[in-house]
């Protein structure tokens, strides 16, 4: 291909993400240096933004709550999706109704879907889960209130919403194992669990990888489900990252724009960080090409 | 790989091994055990699954003054009132209306765009291809404040805050990456020989592009198609941010709804679930074109 030909085809998505997505960044960092506020411009300001971010504890706690819910929620999702789709594979005929019916919690909007999730818990409202727990243990569990529930509730509806793509992603990796390696494994007497781990895991091991990978990056990045699930997560220390910096820059027309900006660079460092093994995987299969 | 009993297909060849090996009378009653114990298995992670859906659908059929009592109400007379209040008391057909809007541009956009570039970079060999490819990583991870926050900022010195336009042109730029990640492993499956030979017989690189690779990336298209509506349906930290009441779209009239009085929140629901019925009708056409699409090679990793 010509290097003409690239331009042109290339050339209009080239220029929208330029347009519209890096010449926004290019604002928030330099926002991130500046004293600002929406519609004037700003007093430079050097890097008091960042310092003041540093010193206040709710980053860091924002830091630890999203950092420790990403790993949990990626565990979960890789073990619980591959198992649901060895599972769903593993079904004849009903498999389209099954899979269509699984796929439901992945395409209703998060906001929805975390909005079903506090009335399906919040007593408040007549939930009907800690109905029936206080039924059978006689404890009456405050999701919304009490710190550790909360952080279960919010843990459960983000694995709930994204299980469904795991699982499908997944199912794709196992349709692609060959039916000889399947078979080879049989006759060699191994066990179903066996087979599993020694033949099936590291022959779909990217795909595996490709859930992590998105998993990471969605889940650092939490915000939706936080605003019904819980409306106190500043007191209860169960803000993310995400919602900390919408808290600062723009909710009640947040003031501090300079602020909220030093922390969505911090947070794009902290997303290249935890991406890195990706990014030099990817950069080393490109060049390999 | 459920077989009625007695029947054994000649091609199924661990059929045949099983037959060899196990008793042909005790065949049937395993078979049937095996079958309650998968389809006991199945409604129950169904069930389990769906039971915040099925919840709210309770409730929002429930008559207003016990739809969100405590102890819940399990038995009673339904209705549709709270759908009937949501349409006349509020402003949610024109939500609604935003947000098919915004799906529909933005999808169409997306791919107009993305298609053709998505072909540039699994053809171009070079540096500038490998950089585009990172980039389109690190802007899929990117935290969507650090560009929606300034949008807001820019949206408003243009004049075009709050309008469908902003936001959609704001979707199609924070999904292209994505859809020219996925829409790129699609084209790289296609072997590289197919341009040349369309070439050779005198096709442009534009008309080859129209005429051989679009028809025959049909899957992969309808599948970045969906995943880019269904995004754009879903979103709503852009909008919430992007728009005011014009453009207000369904999740961010959700969400506003939440702190308001039981009317307005079985309101909310009842939006809720108008906005989740269809989505299931979605997800059901949709699954044979994901699976399809996903397993033709595009998540090699």
């Amino acid at each position: 291909m010509r290097r003409r030909e690239f331009a042109m085809l290339a050339g209009p998505s080239i220029l929208v993400m330029a347009g519209l997505l890096l010449l926004p960044l290019y604002r928030t960092i330099q926002w991130s240096l500046q004293d600002v506020d929406y519609g004037s411009p700003g007093k430079f300001v050097g890097l008091d933004n960042y310092r003041q971010a540093f010193s206040d504890p709710r980053l860091a706690d924002a830091v630890v709550f999203t950092v420790t819910l990403t790993l949990l929620v990626t565990a979960v999702l890789v073990v619980v999706g591959y198992l649901l789709a060895a599972f769903v594979n593993s079904l004849g005929r009903s498999k389209p109704y099954v899979l269509g019916l699984l796929l439901v919690p992945y395409v209703i909007p998060h906001i929805v879907g975390a909005t079903m999730f506090s009335w399906l818990f919040n007593a408040n409202y007549g939930g009907v889960v800690t109905y029936a727990i206080e039924k059978m243990t006689g404890i009456q569990v405050l999701w919304m209130t009490d710190t550790w529930p909360n952080r279960i509730l919010i843990a459960l509806n983000i694995i709930w919403s994204m299980l469904p793509f795991a699982m499908l992603i997944i199912l794709a990796g196992l349709q692609g194992v060959s039916a000889e390696i399947l078979e080879a494994a049989k006759m060699d007497g191994a066990s179903p669990v066996r087979t599993h781990l020694s033949v099936i895991v590291p022959s779909i091991r990217g795909v595996l990888g490709f859930v992590a990978l998105i998993s990471i990056m969605d889940v650092v990045r939490t915000f939706d489900p936080l605003v019904p699930l819980s409306p106190q997560a500043v007191q209860l220390g169960n803000e993310s990252i995400m919602l900390y910096i919408y808290n600062v820059a723009f909710r009640d027309g947040g003031q501090d724009l300079g602020l909220g900006s030093a922390i969505n660079v911090l947070l794009i460092l902290l997303i290249i960080v935890l991406l890195y093994p990706f990014i030099r995987g990817l950069a080393k299969e490109a060049r390999m090409r | 790989m459920t077989v009625p009993a007695g029947v054994i297909p000649s091609t199924d060849e661990s059929a045949e091994l099983n037959q060899v090996v196990s008793e042909p009378h005790s065949r049937p009653p395993r078979r049937l055990g095996r079958t309650l114990v998968v389809g006991g298995l199945v409604l129950l992670i169904c069930w389990t699954l769906l039971s915040p859906v099925l919840w709210t659908a309770m409730t929002v059929t429930k008559p207003t003054n016990i739809a969100f009592v405590n102890p819940p109400q399990f038995f009673y007379e339904p209705t549709f009132d709270a759908f009937v209040n949501l349409w006349q008391t509020t402003q949610f057909y024109s939500y609604l209306v935003n947000t098919l809007v915004v799906a529909v541009i933005s999808t169409v956009f997306a791919l107009l765009i993305g298609v053709p570039a998505a072909y540039a970079l699994s053809r171009y060999p070079g540096w500038i291809s490998t950089l585009l490819l990172v980039a389109a990583l690190v802007f899929r991870a990117l935290p969507r404040f650090a560009v929606v926050l300034p949008m807001y900022d820019i949206s408003r010195a243009l004049n075009i805050y709050d309008t469908t336009i902003a936001i959609s042109a704001a979707l199609v730029a924070i999904n292209q990456p994505f859809s020219i990640w996925l829409l790129r492993n699609f084209f790289a499956e296609i072997p590289e020989q197919l341009d040349e030979a369309a070439m050779l017989d005198g096709c442009t690189r534009f008309q080859m592009l129209r005429r051989v690779m679009i028809p025959l990336m049909g899957p992969g298209i309808l599948t970045a198609g969906i995943f880019m509506f269904l995004f754009a349906f879903q979103e709503y930290l852009t909008a919430l941010v992007l728009t005011d009441v014009n453009a207000r779209t369904v999740p961010v009239f959700i969400a506003t709804q939440l702190g308001q009085t039981l009317p307005m929140l079985q309101q909310a629901g009842a939006a809720s679930m108008i906005l989740t019925l269809p989505v299931i009708a979605f997800a059901f056409i949709a699954q044979r074109y994901l699976v399809a699409g996903l397993s033709s090679g595009s998540v090699k990793g």
